[in-house]
């Protein structure tokens, strides 16, 4: 049955890219906020769902994009196994095939590895309408290109995703949260040597003037951890990660005219105060900031982000008219039109959605 | 779609000219001698050589950028040669043409011990980084058993015995400076554990075998030493047992670092060649644990009992750096120990991946092929990921048990697809994979072409490699 829908999907997109007639692909919609807004005739990956195969003792699961994530995450936990790369869900009803080509990961990514690394094969439709597996269900593969990393984060520009093989992790045994009040800068400067050491850190967040660290393992590892560093339990930790991973947190609603950028930098970077409010996760790696909209300033927020190592992304709000993502070297936009005209030459995919013109 | 011809060799322009060119601007580090042409004309495994008209031994990105843009000017093959210990002719210049040596560009540029990460210039080994990392408390723990650069790792997307714990070249790579083939310089990624804006380039180029940029400065993630290491040995009574301890040890997450399956007839060959005493000519496990003192410890009991479980014998364990040498001894010395094995032969390693289940399975029925043809192949697995490498001996001087072991590696490779593996977890596809890779993929090769068109339009980033440019 799901044969005949690939089948389907794959037809229709060669009678698009013969009209020249742009498809928008969806999901959930929950994470349809992210990136340009894309115009064109709507393929509903939902209809393509359902876990292929699903080998506990092999660590890998096959699912297809339309699959819920929920459905998955409850799937792997009766195993007690996850997807460690926690992913957002930020809304009901969120598919894995969104969730691989958003290319999003959670508060545990610099400690798991993030989606892109997770992520052993997918099977996608190319803007010619065929469909083409690449990578596999085992842990290595070096059989050729790495296709299956150009497509997560791709935002669907290079293929519709219709399935995905992904490494899972068994559950750890414990966790714990530590919470310690501290000042910004201090909590920055405390995760990245904490970072050094043999912890068995899962996951960090700094907000409100508290730093929140979460510890996963072994009971005595998490333990032994805990005493050593100190603080004050969190008390219903789980839900506090929950709401950072799905921005349900109170820091992430957003008042009239407020935005939300999202930069990415080396976990070293000063803490620097952008005339807005910042969570701070991932050891330091991942600064949120919000605030009104003119006060943050794109070019400022990029420019710190660029001497940090890294790029800045208007996430939430604002009229994106400096570009949503962080704009590109001009040789690395040729090489990204390239790579657009191979996957898509008649850009029928997702047309625009992370960059003018694709 | 649109396909690359394969270089008409009408379409190469004047190679000479290139070759003067090269003589005039880079003098004693342009060199045409027949020794040094040769020396690049092929890597480790099976020496089919083919020379390039020239070697050239660049000193920064500048001059890797000025000399691809001569090639590309007169449409002349540039390959980028580490130390050339791939195993799948990846280094032949099939075409002729321009070999940048990396040798001279062997600068560890920066070191950034708060941020666990470096920047180095491709040329810096393996050993030598590790050995500049001294003091530092940190490590680069990818080991793919060669002391290749980490440009060659980079671009074979190496791993090696630490995959388990530390993941692979492409997980360790956080971002590249890359000479496009028209010679721009272009930097992906970067210090940012997330991965860049826009398409993730950096894992596009990781694994490319350089033919689809040549990479001249890496970024790359380090780790804190750790604290303790614990190494252990067990034996057992068949291969099905040794598996299955390994599946279980996955299953509860211990943090294994290492995780190496020798199977009876690699430790014959051992016992014989390292002179051990106490093991028998059994499939064996050798495992190594890193972390904290009461950890590591603990891990390894932990082990022993997993490993009893299934009939594990001889379990052994150690954190004394010399007594876990002595016991990793074995491991280390396997290929030497291999090639002992018949003397006057040559060796060339395959390797393939399955899934952990059927891991067993692949290595026996491989196992059973070599023996109906009569060879020896003595087997190692990184078995944490479902990886085994064989190591095919064979007289040099007899074509046909050369092709007796081409045909083994052909088969083992077509059994590792039909199991739902691949044809190759580590060693990558150069030019003797080809055909496994059509088998495998089937019309997505055709997108790989796509992507290779994309990116070098006149082909002539190591042509001949890593995708087939036709039907
Ligand atoms: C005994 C032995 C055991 C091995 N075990 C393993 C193992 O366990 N796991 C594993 O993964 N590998 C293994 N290998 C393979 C080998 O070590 C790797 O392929 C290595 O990563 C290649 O590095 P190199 O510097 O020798 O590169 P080379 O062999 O010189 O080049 C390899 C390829 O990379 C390209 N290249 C090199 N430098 C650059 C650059 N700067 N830019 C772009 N392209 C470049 C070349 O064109 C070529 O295609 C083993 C090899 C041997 C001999």
């Amino acid at each position: 049955m799901s044969d005949a829908i690939v089948d389907g999907w794959c037809a229709r997109i060669r009678d698009c890219a013969a009209r020249e007639a742009p498809v928008a692909i969806v999901g959930g919609g929950s994470k349809a906020f992210y990136g340009h807004r894309v115009d064109g005739e709507t393929l509903d990956t939902r209809e393509h769902a359902g876990i292929v195969d699903y080998e506990p003792t092999e660590l890998v699961v096959t699912a297809r994009a339309g699959t819920p994530l929920a459905d998955l995450e409850t799937a792997l936990a009766a195993e007690r196994q996850m997807l460690a790369f926690e992913p957002p869900h930020f809304a009901e009803g969120a598919t894995l095939g969104g969730t691989v080509a958003a290319g999003l990961s959670g508060p545990r990514r610099p400690y798991s590895g993030a989606v892109r690394d997770l992520v052993l094969g997918i099977r996608v439709i190319d803007g010619h309408g065929r469909h083409l597996a690449f990578g596999g269900r085992v842990m290595k593969n070096v059989a050729g290109f790495d296709v299956s990393r150009l497509m997560t984060g791709a935002q669907g520009t290079l293929g519709v995703i219709t399935e995905v093989s992904l490494k899972c992790l068994p559950r750890p045994a414990a966790e714990t949260t530590r919470v310690f009040e501290c000042p910004a800068d201090d909590a920055i400067r405390r995760v990245n040597e904490w970072s050094g050491h043999p912890l068995p850190l899962s996951a960090t967040c700094y907000v409100d003037g508290r730093l929140a660290v979460r510890l996963s393992g072994a009971a005595p590892a998490v333990e032994a951890a805990a005493r050593k560093l100190g603080g004050d339990a969190m008390p219903d930790a789980d839900t506090f990660w929950r709401s950072v991973r799905d921005h349900a947190h109170r820091f992430f609603e957003r008042g009239s005219g407020e935005v939300l950028w999202r930069l990415s930098v080396k976990s070293t970077a000063p803490f620097t105060d952008f005339d807005g409010v910042q969570l701070v996760e991932w050891g330091g790696a991942l600064r949120w900031v919000r605030g009104a909209s003119p006060a943050l300033d794109a070019a400022r927020l990029r420019a710190f982000a660029a001497s940090h190592g890294g790029h800045a992304t208007l996430f939430r709000g604002g009229n994106g008219r400096d570009g949503i993502f962080h704009p590109l070297a001009p040789a690395v936009m040729t090489l990204h039109r390239s790579l657009k005209e191979a996957f898509d030459p008649v850009r029928v995919l997702n047309r625009g959605r992370m960059y003018a013109g694709f | 779609m649109t396909t690359a011809t394969a270089n008409p060799a009408s379409g190469r322009r004047d190679v000479s000219g290139v070759v003067d060119a090269l003589l005039t601007r880079y003098g004693a580090r342009a060199v045409t001698t027949r020794a040094i042409r040769e020396q690049h004309s092929h890597g480790e495994g099976l020496a089919d050589p083919a020379l390039p008209d020239v070697v050239v031994y660049p000193r920064d990105n500048d001059e890797v950028a000025a000399i691809v843009r001569l090639c590309h000017a007169a449409r002349v093959p540039v390959i980028a040669f580490g130390v050339g210990t791939s195993l799948e002719a990846h280094v032949a210049a099939l075409e002729g043409g321009v070999t940048i040596d990396f040798a001279e560009m062997n600068r560890v540029l920066e070191v950034n011990v708060e941020d666990l990460d470096c920047r180095v210039q491709a040329g810096v080994t393996r050993e030598q980084l590790n050995a500049e990392l001294k003091g530092t408390g940190l490590f680069f723990p990818i080991d793919p058993g060669a002391n290749a650069t980490i440009g060659g790792m980079a671009a074979t997307r190496a791993s090696g015995t630490n995959a388990v714990r530390y993941g692979t070249m492409r997980e360790n790579v956080m971002g590249l400076t890359v000479v496009t083939a028209d010679g721009t310089p272009i930097h992906t990624g970067g210090r940012a554990r997330k991965s860049s804006a826009g398409y993730d380039l950096t894992r596009l180029i990781v694994g490319s075998e350089g033919t689809l940029g040549i990479i001249t400065e890496i970024q790359l993630r380090l780790y804190g030493l750790p604290e303790s290491i614990t190494a252990a040995v067990c034996q057992f009574p068949d291969l099905g047992s040794a598996v299955r301890t390994v599946i279980a040890a996955m299953q509860m997450s211990i943090p294994v670092a290492r995780i190496e399956l020798l199977d009876d007839v690699q430790m014959d060959a051992c016992i014989r060649y390292s002179k051990l005493e106490g093991y028998e000519a059994k499939p064996t496990l050798f495992f190594e644990f890193h972390g904290t003192t009461a950890g590591t410890a603990e891990q390894a009991e932990l082990m022993q009992q997993i490993a009893s479980e299934h009939g594990g014998s001889a379990f052994a364990w150690t954190s004394a750096q010399e007594e876990r040498n002595k016991l990793w001894k074995a491991r280390h010395q396997a290929y030497y120990a291999a090639l002992a094995l018949k003397p006057g032969h040559q060796a060339f390693a395959t390797d393939a991946c399955v899934p952990i289940s059927k891991l067993a399975d692949c290595v026996l029925e491989t196992r059973a092929d070599v023996e109906r043809e009569g060879m020896t192949a003595p087997i190692v697995g990184h078995v944490g990921d479902g990886n085994f490498h064989l190591v095919l001996l064979f007289d040099p001087k007899d074509p046909a048990d050369r092709e007796r072991a081409e045909g083994i590696a052909r088969r083992c490779s077509a059994r590792a697809i039909a199991m739902g593996g691949t044809c190759t977890g580590e060693h990558g596809i150069g030019v003797h994979k080809l055909d496994a890779l059509v088998e495998e993929h089937g019309d997505a090769v055709k997108v790989m072409r796509a992507i290779k068109h994309a990116l070098d339009p006149t082909n002539i980033l190591n042509p001949g490699k890593t995708v087939p440019m036709h039907d």
